[in-house]
């Protein structure tokens, strides 16, 4: 791949959408063709797939409990009410919550979300910066032991969580960190397997010249990753960041375990006591779609603040 | 180079150990709400119980100066991971409550305190309970490991405007029959009770069994993991059979027995005939209260925990039949309880049982008994609940006919409870599903005993 | 490999950079000694052993490997998780390709794109109860909707020849999204030339698609398979919150009979011999995969 064609790929910017729109109306010509309706079809279809789901998450959370169960399959919320919205900010009284099939918990719904983006943050920041260094010793670097070290970490991506779980929570437990938000975000945020690999890909395909000519020039290695390496990939560590937070956001077994009180308690955690309750009832479920939703909202809006960068330019350009 | 390595890394990771470690020491020790030995940790899965017991928790602070119970409530399918993991890393609560299926395993791993040795609940003895709850709860070397709190027993729900509907009176449903043969007065109730999708009632000529609108019975699952409890264990309890040799720690199963099995391919035989859904039709997701509501069954069995959400339902007429009369000439109800234990992780034994005896006593089931979710343990406590019901419309005599009566058949106890229901669980589902035979749980039967005979020595 | 091919330019340091990669590697190392490497070799020293969670682990040798080739339910679980990982991967694939070539050819639109993502928003035990609720037999939107096609209802969740299809099927639907971007972003390296020359030549998309798109997405797709493969294996929480194993032992994948035997039966030995199994089921296939497609890895260039 020419040095040209590589500059291009990793500015974010120069792939913006309207010129690749731009590109593919000119590239598959304007005029209609049967190919092409069929093609939208099934596109037509698959987003109806994709986004049914919501719209029954929507219509369930809109719903009070009992109608749920009595019309279950009405395509509209049956009994139409707020209330399970009401339920996750935690404004509804207890006793109300209770009756209408909730959990009759006190959440504090803003605290848990500021947890979350606390933990979320951490755990992106920290497993960003420390893979994409690891990972530029793993690709612009020459030692002994690169390849077994690298191995060893690819290795670690086939791990059960059985292993992992108990040593981790004792660990954790030993450096005084339960129910502390440190302690949630510690294990994921000095390392994850696939971020090495993942940046480790892009990091190799930055053509050795320009580094090269760095030096020349008086940079020292650690400052061409600084100025050099990192600002390149802003597009790959976007991405990775982005999806690191997703992931992060919605893990729940692990906080679960950390935290004991509401000062650690993150959203995916309080929000669970809207899940099975008792081994017998069933779970509060127009109060656990709208958590859900919730939940999601968040990222949601991440998502669309950072869609253009992230979607135009995951970092796999050219993996060899 | 190796060598030097892992060293230099020993040592960093050394290092960031302390360093860690010394930035949190100041906070450290608090950081978790356990740590302060007055305030006492209760743990309990049922979200509907935490307001009683919260009352409870109040009224105990008051008498108990400088003690404070401090209540998590975690659901039911990760309060046992999280207690298991906090046994391992000593977080575990001081008390919590405990499960007949699980505390088995507790009392072999040496985590719980036997209350006995406990000066505040040393002397809860288990004839201030209804018979049997408190026994339950000794161990195997004769000490007390849980504080009785609730007990349940099981019956039928149903809306009284569809059995009216049918023709079926009040009269008919609590006076059943049953026996394994043709199922007595009670499949004749079921089965008219059924509707197929035509409107033909189940035992009308023309009933089509495969396209059922309304079953006479609801299905709850196997059943296989707990004994029936909420299948078919009232039925097979009136055969004189019992699951172990004794209970509890009983160490010889009955499974191979004749008359059990006649009454298993009797009860999945139902689901053959049409007037109970087939294991494909609801699976385990959908239970018997997710089949009544619905308007899929018209008869629910379920246990007495489960009255306040049956009657919450709107637009039913609810009734409560009790469970039929048997070959033994009795009915009989599977009889199961919940307790309170301690753990060895706390900071504060003494406090802790000062909670546990108070839980136990009638101050606190009376007020457990006015919240009405539960019939606690205790008889005052159990009076005030029906009571309250009564108040309510609800009539619960076929719950507590079993304890008048002394019908009441205690689930069993054994060690190794886990392993036990991961060879029963699958195989009932196969049963149920019709890939086995009931004939074919005498060869389990004779696995099981193996594995108890083995487990003993 | 970048490094492979030796610059030209000459550098007055050595060309050993051990040092400097060290400290690199160090924050990384630390965590990956701490919270995987460690607890994984203890993991597998436990698998010798006899070790109930709270007493002090006994060393039994090889007991929990004799025990485990002779355990029916853990060949059960290798079949039943084998079953899963096929349709879940084949099916996550071409349907992935089959968007990423689409956002690909038909569309830039940024809306679409974040749109096919939204699934991976929602987290898996939250996927898994939705899902419950819509594909339950009797009161579920979904048999309902088969119900109108004039199809008998389906037991997904209760049928033993249909949980582990619906269970990966519900993990496509999570997942396709997002492995169509990683394969949306491997199409984007292809050269417009090798498409333009394709249509000089005058081939059918069909043809193109055959001839350019897959032979050049090839080593992407590896990379996007041997991910997606691994944490295929992994499966436990949709199966948890469906159907916990059942109905019988259909679904009882590897994970979760793992956990049970861990949380539920307290037999840690054997449970950490079941994982070193899945470990080594996992690197054998991992490295099959990757010899694979190391050995047809093509290139335009």
């Amino acid at each position: 791949m020419s040095t040209t064609t590589v500059t291009d790929e990793f500015e974010p910017e120069a792939v913006d959408s309207y010129e690749s729109e731009l590109l593919a109306s000119a590239r598959t010509g304007k005029k209609f063709s049967w190919g092409k309706a069929v093609a939208w079809l099934v596109m037509g279809v698959i987003l109806l797939i994709t986004l049914f789901p919501f719209y029954w998450i929507l219509r369930t959370a809109l719903s009070t409990n009992p109608s749920l169960i009595a019309n279950p399959t009405q395509f509209t919320p049956p009994d139409a009410s707020l209330d399970s919205f009401r339920r996750v900010f935690g404004t509804q009284t207890g006793e109300a919550a209770l009756a209408a099939g909730g959990s009759g918990q006190k959440i504090d719904f803003w605290k848990y979300l500021l947890n979350s983006v606390v933990v979320a943050t951490l755990v992106t920041a920290g497993q960003v910066f420390f893979s994409a260094m690891a990972a530029y010793a793993f690709s612009r670097l020459k030692w002994k032991g690169r390849d077994f070290f690298y191995g060893l970490f690819l290795a670690g991506l086939m791990v059960p969580l059985i292993f992992t779980f108990l040593p981790n929570f004792v660990l954790i437990k030993q450096l005084g960190l339960l129910d502390n938000l440190l302690g949630i975000a510690l294990p994921t945020m000095m390392m994850s397997p696939f971020a090495v690999f993942f940046l480790r890909q892009f990091f190799s395909n930055i053509p050795m010249e320009l580094e090269e000519a760095a030096l020349l020039d008086g940079s020292s290695k650690i400052r061409n990753f600084f100025t050099l390496i990192l600002p390149m990939s802003s597009a790959p560590i976007a991405t990775l960041g982005i999806l690191t937070y997703i992931g992060a956001w919605n893990d729940y077994f692990w906080p679960l375990m950390v935290s004991y009180t509401d000062t650690s308690r993150v959203l995916t955690v309080g929000l669970a006591i809207f899940r099975s309750q008792t081994p017998q009832t069933g779970p509060d479920w127009a109060g656990l779609m709208a958590a859900t939703l919730v939940a999601a909202l968040p990222m949601l809006v991440l998502f669309a603040l950072f869609a253009k960068r992230i979607v135009n330019s995951i970092g796999f350009s050219g993996i060899k | 180079m190796n060598n030097r390595f892992a060293r230099a890394a020993m040592a960093a990771a050394t290092a960031f150990g302390l360093v860690l470690t010394g930035c949190s020491s100041s906070s450290g020790d608090d950081a978790t709400q356990s740590s302060s030995s007055n305030v006492i940790d209760y743990w309990l899965w049922d979200s509907a119980q935490q307001p009683g017991y919260q009352k409870c928790a109040d009224a105990f602070a008051q008498q108990n100066p400088g003690l404070t119970v401090n209540i998590t409530q975690i659901g039911w399918d990760d309060y046992w991971t999280k207690l298991t993991a906090g046994f391992i890393a000593d977080e575990a609560p001081d008390v919590f409550t405990n499960h007949l299926s699980k505390y088995a395993q507790f009392v072999d791993l040496g985590v719980l305190l036997p209350l006995d040795d406990l000066g505040p609940t040393s002397g809860i003895t288990s004839s201030d309970y209804q018979e049997g709850l408190g026994d339950l709860w000794v161990g195997q070397d004769g000490k007390r490991y849980g504080a009785p709190k609730d007990w349940d027993t099981i019956a039928y729900f149903y809306d009284a405007k569809v059995t009216e509907k049918a023709g079926i009176t009040k009269a008919q449903l609590d006076s059943m029959t049953w026996n394994p043969d043709d199922g007595g007065t009670f499949e004749d109730v079921i089965a008219h009770l059924t509707v197929d999708t035509k409107g033909v009632r189940g035992d009308e000529p023309g009933f089509d069994k495969n396209h059922v609108a309304v079953y006479g019975l609801a299905s709850d699952g196997s059943g296989g993991e707990n004994f029936g409890q909420t299948q078919w264990g009232a039925y097979t309890a009136t055969l004189g059979w019992t699951a172990t040799d004794k209970n509890p720690w009983g160490t010889h199963f009955n499974l191979d027995d004749a008359n059990f099995q006649k009454a298993i391919d009797w009860y999945y035989g139902l689901a053959q005939k049409g007037y109970m859904p087939k294991y494909s039709t609801f699976g385990k997701s959908s239970g018997s209260y997710a089949q009544f509501a619905a308007g899929k069954a018209a008869l629910a069995m379920n246990g007495s925990w489960m009255i306040s959400s049956f009657a919450s339902l709107e637009d039913v007429d609810l009734e409560i039949a009790p469970t039929p009369v048997g070959p033994s000439g009795d009915r009989s109800s599977p009889f199961n309880g919940l307790a309170d234990s301690i753990t060895k992780f706390t900071d504060n034994a003494d406090g802790s049982a000062k909670w546990v005896a108070y839980m136990a006593s009638d101050a606190c089931q009376n007020v457990i008994g006015e919240s009405g979710v539960v019939f606690p343990a205790r008889p005052a406590g159990t009076a005030r609940s029906v009571a309250v019901r009564k108040e309510a419309g609800i009539d619960v005599t076929p719950f507590t006919v079993h304890i008048t009566d002394g019908t009441t058949k205690l689930l069993n106890v054994v060690n190794n409870a886990a392993d036990l229901a991961a060879l029963t669980g699958p195989e009932f589902d196969a049963i149920y599903i019709g890939s086995k035979k009931a004939s074919d749980l005498t060869e389990l039967n004779g696995q099981i005993n193996k594995l108890f005979e083995y487990a003993s020595k | 490999m970048a490094s492979t091919l030796t610059p030209p330019v000459p550098t007055r340091r050595p060309k050993d950079d051990t040092a400097l990669a060290l400290a690199f590697i160090l924050p990384a190392l630390l965590g990956f000694v701490a919270f995987l490497l460690w607890p994984t070799l203890r993991g597998i020293y436990l698998s010798f052993t006899s070790y109930n969670l709270l007493t002090p682990p006994k060393w039994v040798g090889l007991a929990n490997y004799q025990r485990m080739f002779v355990d029916p339910i853990f060949w059960n679980a290798v079949k039943v998780t084998l079953e899963y990982v096929i349709i879940n991967i084949a099916l996550q694939t071409v349907v992935a390709l089959l968007i990423a070539v689409l956002m690909d050819r038909l569309t830039k639109s940024t809306l679409v794109r974040g749109l096919v993502l939204t699934p991976y928003l929602v987290s898996n035990v939250v996927v898994a109860m939705v899902f419950l609720w819509i594909l339950d037999a009797q009161l579920g939107i979904g048999n309902q909707f088969l119900a109108w096609l004039g199809v008998d209802p389906i037991g997904f969740f209760t049928e033993e020849k249909w949980v582990i299809p619906t269970i990966a099927l519900v993990n496509v639907w999570r997942h396709m999204g997002y492995t169509a971007l990683l394969i949306f972003a491997g199409l984007q390296t292809i050269p417009q030339t090798a498409y333009e020359a394709a249509k000089v030549d005058g081939a059918s998309e069909w043809k193109t698609f055959w001839r350019i798109t897959l032979p050049l997405l090839r080593p992407i797709l590896a990379l996007v398979l041997i991910m997606t493969v691994i944490g295929s294996f992994q499966v436990f929480d949709t199966v948890a919150v469906t159907t916990a194993g059942g109905p019988v032992n259909s679904s009882r994948v590897l994970q979760h009979y793992i956990y049970t035997m861990a949380f539920g039966r307290f037999q840690f030995g054997y449970a950490s011999a079941l994982s070193v199994a899945l470990l080594v089921l996992l690197m054998v296939i991992t490295v099959i995969q990757y010899r694979l497609t190391r050995a047809g890895e093509t290139d335009l260039n």
